[in-house]
């Protein structure tokens, strides 16, 4: 068992919450966090805010945009 | 536990590499195959559309746009590769290259070389648990308009880093290719961005009367 301290942890959390760390790093990370609440406070921040967005952003295009492109498709292919 | 991360929104299976060969389709195969691989990121690229112009009349053009290009040059697309990711760097191409001249604010040509001061996001190393837990708590009890809302007023490269990485779930690398920037850059948009919708969101939930603890670490601007 590891912990890299605060300092490391909270300069990697963003890439840690989007998964771009070294398998070695990730596992610092993590036990660090499990030892840490004021860093799980800060990554429960973030994780609320990416979860808060993805659910944000859900909008359907609008059927009538699915006919047009079908439509300049055709014109495309000639 | 918050300790978990997030799982990567699952990626497009894995397209058919033998459905083309390299040699020219008849334009009917080629059209079956667009419309069954492509079309199917339909609603994904109008939500991605509409952060980026901000209003769905203009989202609806840039999609359309985004498919007659991405149709005229599938049949140089290589199977088998990350079709979103192709996707995506047309609508982004066409973004800047047919919209964007027409939107840019007064910073959006330098804003990576803002200060972070400049932008009013300094670090919160000083909260303590209780307070962040709050602040997550007060995040969450938002309406998705005031989501959309906090996304529309900041910049638009950080706009589109942060929608690229946490709502379509790109790699750093992979927005750095839709982007055309390297990926140090891309990580400073997605930080500034973040921060500023932070606290953007934190603004909104006071505003709704939501109790959510004093910021202690907002620069005085």
């Amino acid at each position: 068992m590891t912990d890299c301290g605060c300092d490391k942890a909270k300069a990697e959390l963003e890439e840690y919450l989007h998964r771009e760390l070294s398998e070695q790093d990730f596992q610092d990370i993590t036990d660090h966090l499990a030892n840490c609440d004021d860093c799980t406070g800060e990554h429960l921040v973030g994780v609320t805010l990416t979860l808060k967005m993805q659910k944000a952003c859900q909008e359907k295009a609008p059927e009538e945009l699915r006919a047009a492109i079908l439509s300049r498709l055709t014109d495309v292919a000639g | 536990m918050p300790t978990a991360v997030l799982e990567r929104p699952a990626q497009h299976a894995e397209l058919d590499s033998t459905a083309m060969s390299d040699t020219a389709q008849p334009s009917a195969e080629l059209r079956a195959l667009f419309e069954d691989q492509a079309l199917t990121f339909m609603d994904q690229l109008y939500a991605a559309a509409l952060r980026m112009t901000r209003n769905p009349a203009d989202a609806g053009d840039l999609v359309q746009e985004t498919y007659v290009k991405a149709y005229a040059a599938f049949a140089s697309f290589e199977q088998g590769t990350n079709l979103k990711a192709w996707l995506y760097r047309i609508l982004t191409n066409t973004f800047i290259n047919n919209y964007r001249k027409n939107q840019r604010g007064p910073y959006q040509g330098t804003i990576d070389d803002l200060e972070d001061w400049q932008l009013g996001g300094a670090e919160s190393l000083t909260q303590g648990r209780s307070t962040r837990s709050a602040e997550a708590e007060a995040i969450d009890h938002l309406p998705d308009s005031d989501v959309k809302a906090a996304l529309q007023s900041i910049p638009e490269d950080f706009r589109l880093a942060v929608y690229l990485a946490d709502v379509e779930g790109f790699s750093y690398q992979e927005i750095a290719d839709i982007m055309k920037t390297p990926v140090g850059t891309v990580m400073s948009r997605l930080h500034r961005g973040r921060r500023l919708l932070r606290d953007l969101l934190a603004d909104y939930a006071r505003e709704r009367g939501i109790t959510v603890p004093a910021p202690t670490t907002r620069s005085a601007t």
